[in-house]
């Protein structure tokens, strides 16, 4: 790309991102102009408008690189200048606004969904925690939860999902390079993917990989699948995420304004290199970005317990505003390194920790509730199936809709820790 | 008369603020001697360690700052104590090992860009002391910054340091008698071995604070870090 094309696209970023810090009316200053000097920030504010240029350009090395500098408009373009000198132009790492990203060359070849088989209504979930009726309809926005019958389990339901997924597909088993579970409810061994890979009838050279993150997983799953078919290590990779919760969080082991939130579920999706897909069609993986806020760290924990069972140690209020803060500055990041704009977005498929988060997330995006699917409300959180189900109900809705129905859609996740991990589909 | 300990002197733009210890009975605590007619001193003569006499009033400031005691007459230097027996007595004042004690509150972090605040009515106090697991000093834009990891293993990131001793360190480190290369010379220090000189002093300790409501939001700083910086360090890069 021309140099002149380059300054303009970085002049963009740089005025995006110093009004994201002194306000949407802040007049631009001149190029050479001293930010601080001047008064136009102050030292905290420089910095943060650092921070925020940062992110969205993914160069983690700019206020190191402005030490020494003038702060100014022209120090920051000298060093986007210098980078592109030096062979790390910003460009070509990562799309500015409005630069809509190109399809990439991991497809999602088909989905799947497994859920508990029970659904129960929230008030019978109340009464069975000794809660007062009404109360997770009330306060979370829980209609009812999946909870998986005797013989349903973390195995079972993601067979289920796999199973499907690889049929809707045309994948006979035999074709998987790897299958990569998620779940934050089987700590058994055999790991769940080892389990699977045994169930599912998968060749012997196909490897079993089980990656963490809780609620984060299926992105977790999602990035390290794209990373093996993109260096040429696998050409189908099955991503299975399940959780059934109903088993671990009982009445009596855990509070139940906790334990209560949660359903069971599991889902599937075949990933595969476009170069091996029948069919150009479906959703193309973007990019995969993944951080953790550890000053979340102590808002929730869960712990073997030493008699059995586990400890729960939850701050609600805390993890209902971290959620909102960190899921909305993932979905802006997943706009700002994509170039695609929400507004524009068929739907996200984001974690939902309970209904009435996913309200307010909605609101303080500026996005109609229903580009969320409806997840949580019917079935409670599935933990990293949460994100699953809500992708695959997205894809379905898609495929019904033709090919106008087909518009990017958006990925954003947690877990504990604080985990966060944001993400893309675009169509193929 | 008021016997204060002046345990921190925080520099922001040209002002600085004072911080001192206080015993009141059994109990020691913080308090921030502020001048009739502003909320920061624009010249204090004294430094960390100093033990002074003065009158201080108690003054109706704006929540959190509940520490402000206006200063009614001059300071008196009376005897000065060590840097390890600074900590010493921190140590016995406000002192939190998790986030949520730090103020009493929630801390919020910053949706664009970096920092972390809380909402002006919820704080219990602006100042508290804590021993830190990790800690990383960075340079952003000419800017001092930390992040640290609290003993309960919560991490703070990208906090502004404000301790004057540490600006005047890395404003000396800058200054351009000291030939080429200075910011990454200083980098390399305090990428280096210099971290672990830090956590492994006995005396390391750090306090933070929030500031006054600034765009409606008291935002947390790293209010200063023990050890100081040593003068002699600057020879080693």
């Amino acid at each position: 790309m021309p140099l002149q094309e380059d300054e303009i696209r970085w002049r963009r970023l740089i005025e995006e991102c110093f009004r994201r810090e002194a306000g949407s009316q802040a007049a631009l200053p001149d190029a050479t102009q001293d930010l601080i000097e001047t008064g136009l920030l102050d030292s905290m504010g420089w910095v943060s408008f650092l921070r925020t240029l940062e992110s969205t350009s993914d160069r983690n090395d700019l206020g190191s690189q402005l030490t020494g500098r003038i702060p100014s408009f022209e120090s920051i373009l000298l060093v986007f200048r210098e980078a592109r000198a030096a062979g790390r132009p910003l460009a070509a790492a990562v799309p500015f606004p409005r630069q809509v990203a190109e399809p990439g060359p991991v497809l999602i070849a088909a989905s799947s969904v497994a859920l508990g088989s029970r659904i129960v209504a929230s008030e019978e979930v109340d009464k069975a925690f000794g809660m007062p009726h009404g109360k997770l309809r009330l306060r979370a926005g829980i209609e009812s939860v999946a909870y998986g019958a005797e013989k349903e389990n973390e195995f079972t339901l993601g067979t289920r999902a796999g199973q499907q997924a690889l049929q809707s597909a045309y994948c006979a088993p035999q074709e998987l390079d790897w299958i990569i579970a998620t779940s934050e409810t089987h700590h058994a061994y055999p790991s769940l993917s080892a389990q699977l890979h045994s169930q599912l009838l998968a060749r012997e050279t196909c490897g079993a990989l089980d990656v963490g993150g809780a609620c984060l997983g299926l992105l977790n799953g999602f990035a390290v699948a794209q990373a093996l078919i993109t260096a040429g290590k696998a050409r189908s990779v099955l991503v299975v995420t399940a959780d059934v919760h109903s088993h671990v969080f009982r009445p009596g082991l855990v509070a139940g304004e906790f334990g209560g939130l949660f359903g069971d579920g599991a889902s599937a999706f075949l990933l595969r290199s476009s170069s091996n897909s029948p069919a150009q069609v479906g959703y193309a993986a973007g990019e995969f970005f993944f951080g953790s806020a550890g000053q979340y760290m102590a808002a929730i924990s869960v712990t073997p317990a030493p008699a059995g069972g586990v400890d729960v140690y939850f701050d609600g209020e805390a993890l209902s505003r971290a959620a909102i803060t960190k899921l909305e500055k993932v979905v802006v990041d997943v706009e700002h390194r994509s170039g695609i704009a929400r507004s524009s977005v068929k739907g996200l498929a984001t974690h939902q920790p309970n209904p009435r988060l996913v309200t307010l997330l909605a609101k303080q995006l500026d996005i109609p509730e229903d580009k969320f699917p409806v997840v949580a409300r019917t079935f409670g959180n599935l933990g990293s199936s949460t994100c699953g189900v809500a992708l695959d109900s997205i894809l379905r809705d898609t495929g019904r809709g033709g090919e106008r129905a087909r518009a990017p859609i958006f990925l954003a996740s947690l877990g504990p820790g604080l985990l966060f991990g944001g993400g893309w589909l675009v169509p193929a | 008369m008021t016997k204060l300990l002046i345990t921190e002197i925080t520099r922001m733009g040209p002002a600085l603020c004072v911080i001192g210890l206080q015993r009141d009975k059994d109990k020691i605590h913080s308090v921030r001697p502020v001048s009739a007619t502003a909320n920061s001193w624009l010249h204090f003569p004294f430094y960390r360690g100093d033990v002074l006499q003065c009158d201080l009033a108690p003054f109706p400031g704006a929540k959190p700052h509940i520490e402000d005691r206006v200063s009614t007459r001059g300071f008196q230097k009376e005897s000065a104590v060590s840097e390890a027996e600074v900590v010493r007595y921190l140590r016995k004042a406000e002192l939190s090992g998790s986030l949520k004690e730090l103020f009493g509150c929630a801390l919020r972090e910053n949706k664009d860009g970096s920092g972390l605040f809380a909402m002006p009515t919820e704080p219990k106090r602006s100042i508290c002391g804590a021993e830190t697991q990790n800690l990383r000093l960075e340079l952003c834009g000419n800017e001092l910054r930390a992040t640290l990891a609290l003993s309960s293993g919560e991490v703070l990131r990208d906090l502004p340091v404000v301790d004057r001793d540490w600006r005047d360190f890395i404003d000396a480190a800058m200054a351009e008698s000291r030939g080429a290369n200075r910011v990454a010379r200083l980098e390399r220090f305090l990428n280096s071995q210099f971290h672990y000189r830090i956590l492994s002093c006995p005396h390391h300790f750090i306090r933070l604070g929030l500031t006054r409501p600034y765009h409606d939001l008291c935002w947390l700083m790293l209010d200063t870090l023990f050890p100081l910086p040593r003068p002699e360090w600057l020879e080693e890069f």
